[in-house]
């Protein structure tokens, strides 16, 4: 049993860094917008790239028509 | 491919034979409008066409702007008009907006990767939820208006926007609400953990030596809860104390840190009982109770500020008055008394000051609550925020802006919102009494205890105090309220202050204004009468015809009705008198009776006017203002409650009472000015508990010293400020909600409170008598608080 005196405080040693994860994580905003990011990763990045490339290309004036 | 009933877009029903179409995802798709075609154009042109696979709602329909609004966009590059909202960091500047038609994620996603490919855009963050976007911009490459105009381009509207005070205040509360809540959440688990190890001392012997490892380890882990995350209780407790006022944080915050020490000293001397984990968990509810009112709150602020648009005011500034050709477009807030300024038709006076040139109708019933548009010629004041709705004016400026009329009535808001009754609520009035019952129960434990069995005093009173822990109690109210604020969110009513929806409970006395909050607040054609062959539709169609010149609001309630347009030619505008022009090589006359040279005039308590044709009478218009639909509705609600009405207006015309009696409504208080308002208010609060509900810039002092305020969300920016009320949308009737929403709360906070008395009065007899072991003041405690909060969350159906 005399395990515990080790495990414990290492069991304490990572609620101490849980903690400092979650101040972190509110110091970036990260609890502002709930809906966002859960979709974020449906929008497929790599596919509409390549057109996004070629737009950028053609479009380095972006308002001259 | 079938025929697509709706717009692809934006899901409204096509016009027939519509014919915009764009190809997205390599089908051809139909769209209701040019507008929502060139946006669907653009999304495709970008390849972002992953914005239709994922959307889950449709966007909003798009409305082009006119040159004009684009032309407005330009005005937010002047650098004395950013130096309001923009923040900038040498080349950088930073601006948050709000963007309009934002309904999903997938929006979000739009407008981010559609801005990132403008050169000089450094960052852009989209909120969904709040419909805000934070933009970074390199000032150099980069204008803001460019920036507005390529979310337009996308069909949505963006506007500059300021975070109020209040609502900044509100973000760093929850964010610090947040980080207590987490790290209690964290280290109660922990202490749980250890406290049901240690309950298991009750039923088995466990080794002394290991209850002492686990009790030194609780006493660590809970001390940052009772230091860190407690914190805001002492100090609400302290200032309580300090106003010699008694809170419910008093008794929480002697409960917490005497259950805490007393604790902390058992460990360390090794005999006694610990209740760590019944102060954490304590902790972590109350906390998460005072979080979830805090976010209540902040979304009824961040929902309402979202109302304020920051429109630049302009000015067009004239150099000299014999060439008013030369002009110059400047901030108001930089204009200079004795400047020349020229107000054209249509727009808002910037400033405060007297007309030296033209003569026109300006609308004034925001600051004035008259309806009728006042008749102003040279020498006349004219006042910031009143609109010039007929002809040009040259205007000298009087008094700077922050000296104007709005700025004394906002001055005027402000002292009526220092006089405001202080309201106290339920839980402040139950809490005085408990904290006294509290103490005199705890002390006459000690005392009883010293004389029966000395050693044991200590340990008894102790577990009276963790006992009687009010945090049942302390639960009751807020979660109702909070339950009751999100319900009222979703039905468009935004509730600003908590104490409403109990102060509702008492309100004896309802004050409506008349013009924008009773009635419409814009003309309509009431009636026609026809004196000749030609037809109602023939005469209306005329009438509109000659008011195509004019912006007067008259002529908006003609445009309306107009089904053809007839060729008139020579048409001329004569401020405050009509317009005249030629039909079939006669004289055509709209105005009133001296104008169209009418004998007899028709008596009536609207406005009145006449068409003439070479000065045959063809016909009489007679305008108003129309009342809301649901007017009468709450007028009647608050008869049948017994509710006393009046309406009080700053309109001295015969239409008050006129509405008065049509709405049955006691009494009639006419032509007031702001401070006039305010004074009948006070001399009404007496007596009566008094619900306002106004719109108008007027109205502002009067919505701040009301016990209850309620505005609509077309009302002035002003008024919004300061009602602790504002209903989305135009219907009345939503105070009737509000109201009843009122009663079912305060019923069930009663309910809550009678529980957590009632426990109290179960358990307190236990712990005098020594009965109450740690384990059950924990169980009892966490049992009664989920009741309470299930109690609240039946608001939420």
């Amino acid at each position: 049993m005399s395990i515990i005196y080790i495990l414990i405080p290492i069991a304490m040693l990572f609620v101490t860094l849980a903690v400092v994860l979650f101040f972190w994580a509110i110091k970036s905003n990260q609890f502002d917008d709930l809906d966002r990011e859960g979709i974020n990763i449906l929008f497929d990045e790599d596919e509409p790239h390549a057109k996004l490339q070629q737009h950028k290309k053609t479009d380095t004036q972006p308002h001259a028509k | 491919m079938t025929e697509q009933k709706n717009c692809f877009h934006c899901a409204e029903p096509n016009p027939k034979n519509s014919h915009y179409q764009v190809t997205i995802n390599g089908q051809l798709q139909k769209m209701c409008c040019p507008g929502c075609a060139a946006v669907a154009q653009t999304i495709v042109d970008s390849g972002l066409t992953s914005y239709y696979t994922h959307r889950s709602k449709t966007a909003e329909k798009m409305v082009t702007l006119v040159p004009d609004e684009l032309k407005q966009l330009d005005y937010y590059d002047l650098q004395t008009i950013q130096a309001d909202f923009v923040k900038q960091n040498e080349s950088v500047s930073e601006v948050t907006l709000i963007v309009e038609g934002v309904t999903c994620a997938a929006c979000s996603w739009l407008i981010e990767k559609q801005l990132r490919f403008i050169p000089g855009l450094l960052f852009i963050n989209v909120n969904t939820t709040l419909h805000r976007a934070i933009i970074k911009w390199d000032n150099q490459q980069l204008k803001l208006s460019a920036i507005l105009k390529e979310i337009q381009k996308i069909g949505y509207k963006a506007y500059p926007f300021q975070v109020n005070k209040q609502e900044a205040f509100y973000r760093q509360q929850v964010k610090s609400y947040l980080r207590r809540l987490g790290l209690a959440g964290l280290a109660t688990m922990q202490v749980m953990m250890f406290a049901i190890a240690l309950y298991g001392d009750f039923f088995s012997v466990m080794e002394t030596e290991f209850i002492h490892y686990f009790r030194w380890v609780s006493l660590i882990l809970a001390t940052p809860v009772l230091l860190y995350s407690a914190q805001p209780f002492y100090i609400n407790g302290w200032r309580n104390l300090r106003n010699k006022t008694l809170g419910m944080d008093i008794p929480i915050s002697i409960a917490l840190l005497g259950a805490y020490s007393a604790s902390a000293y058992a460990t360390i001397i090794g005999r006694g009982e610990v209740y760590f984990e019944s102060v954490s968990m304590f902790t972590f509810l109350l906390l998460l109770g005072r979080l979830l009112e805090l976010r209540a709150r902040r979304k009824a602020f961040e929902t309402s500020s979202n109302l304020l648009r920051l429109l630049p005011s302009m000015a067009i500034l004239i150099k000299d008055i014999n060439k008013p050709q030369e002009q110059t477009i400047i901030p108001a807030k930089t204009l200079q008394v004795g400047q020349l300024v020229l107000v054209k038709a249509g727009e808002t006076v910037p400033v405060d000051g007297t007309i030296i040139n033209g003569a026109s109708h300006m609308e004034e019933s925001m600051l004035t609550g008259e309806h009728l548009p006042v008749s102003k010629g040279e020498n006349d004041a004219v006042f910031a925020g009143s609109v010039n709705s007929s002809s040009p004016l040259t205007i000298r400026v009087e008094k700077l802006a922050q000296n104007s009329l709005i700025a004394d009535i906002i001055h005027l808001q402000d002292s009526a919102q220092l006089n405001k009754p202080r309201i106290e609520i339920v839980a402040d009035r139950v809490a005085r009494y408990f904290v006294a019952a509290l103490l005199v129960i705890a002390s006459l434990t000690y005392i009883g205890w010293s004389l029966i069995a000395p050693d044991q005093a200590f340990w008894i009173t102790l577990s009276v105090l963790v006992a009687t822990c009010p945090c049942a109690l302390s639960l009751a109210t807020p979660t109702a309220l909070t339950c009751a604020t999100a319900q009222l969110n979703k039905q468009g009513i935004l509730i600003k202050q908590h104490h409403v929806l109990e102060t509702l409970n008492k309100i004896d006395h309802m004050v409506f204004d008349k013009t924008g909050t009773l009635s419409k607040g814009n003309f309509l054609l009431l009636n026609t009468e026809v004196y000749s062959q030609y037809s109602k539709q023939e005469c209306i169609d005329l009438a509109a015809q000659l008011e195509r010149v004019s912006e007067h609001p008259i002529a908006r309630a003609f445009k309306k009705q107009q089904k053809k347009t007839i060729a008139l030619t020579n048409i001329v505008n004569l401020p405050g008198q009509g317009l005249q022009g030629d039909y079939r090589q006669q004289k055509l006359k709209l105005g009133h009776a001296l104008f169209c040279a009418i004998d007899s005039p028709i008596e009536s308590k609207e406005l009145l006017i006449y068409l003439t044709l070479d000065k045959q009478l063809l016909a009489s218009f007679e305008l108003g203002d129309e009342l809301r639909e649901s007017a009468p509705a709450i007028i009647d609600y608050c008869h049948s409650r017994n509710i006393k009405t009046t309406l009080l207006t700053g309109d001295i015309s015969l239409k008050s009472e006129d509405i008065a009696s049509q709405l049955h409504i006691d009494k009639v208080i006419k032509g007031v000015t702001p401070e006039g308002k305010l004074r009948y208010l006070q001399q009404l609060q007496k007596k009566d508990k008094i619900l306002m509900v106004g719109d108008g810039i007027n109205d502002a002092p009067v919505l701040a010293g009301a016990d209850v305020s309620v505005t609509l969300a077309s009302g002035s920016d002003i008024a919004k400020n300061s009602a602790d009320v504002i209903l989305l949308g135009e219907d009345l009737s939503k105070i009737q909600v509000l109201n009843q929403t009122a009663q079912k709360t305060t019923a069930i906070i009663k309910e809550n409170l009678a529980w957590a008395i009632g426990y109290n009065l179960i358990i307190v007899p236990l712990a005098i008598m020594g009965h109450v072991p740690p384990y059950i003041a924990a169980i009892g405690m966490s049992f009664s608080s989920l009741i309470v909060v299930s109690n609240s969350l039946r608001l939420l159906k």
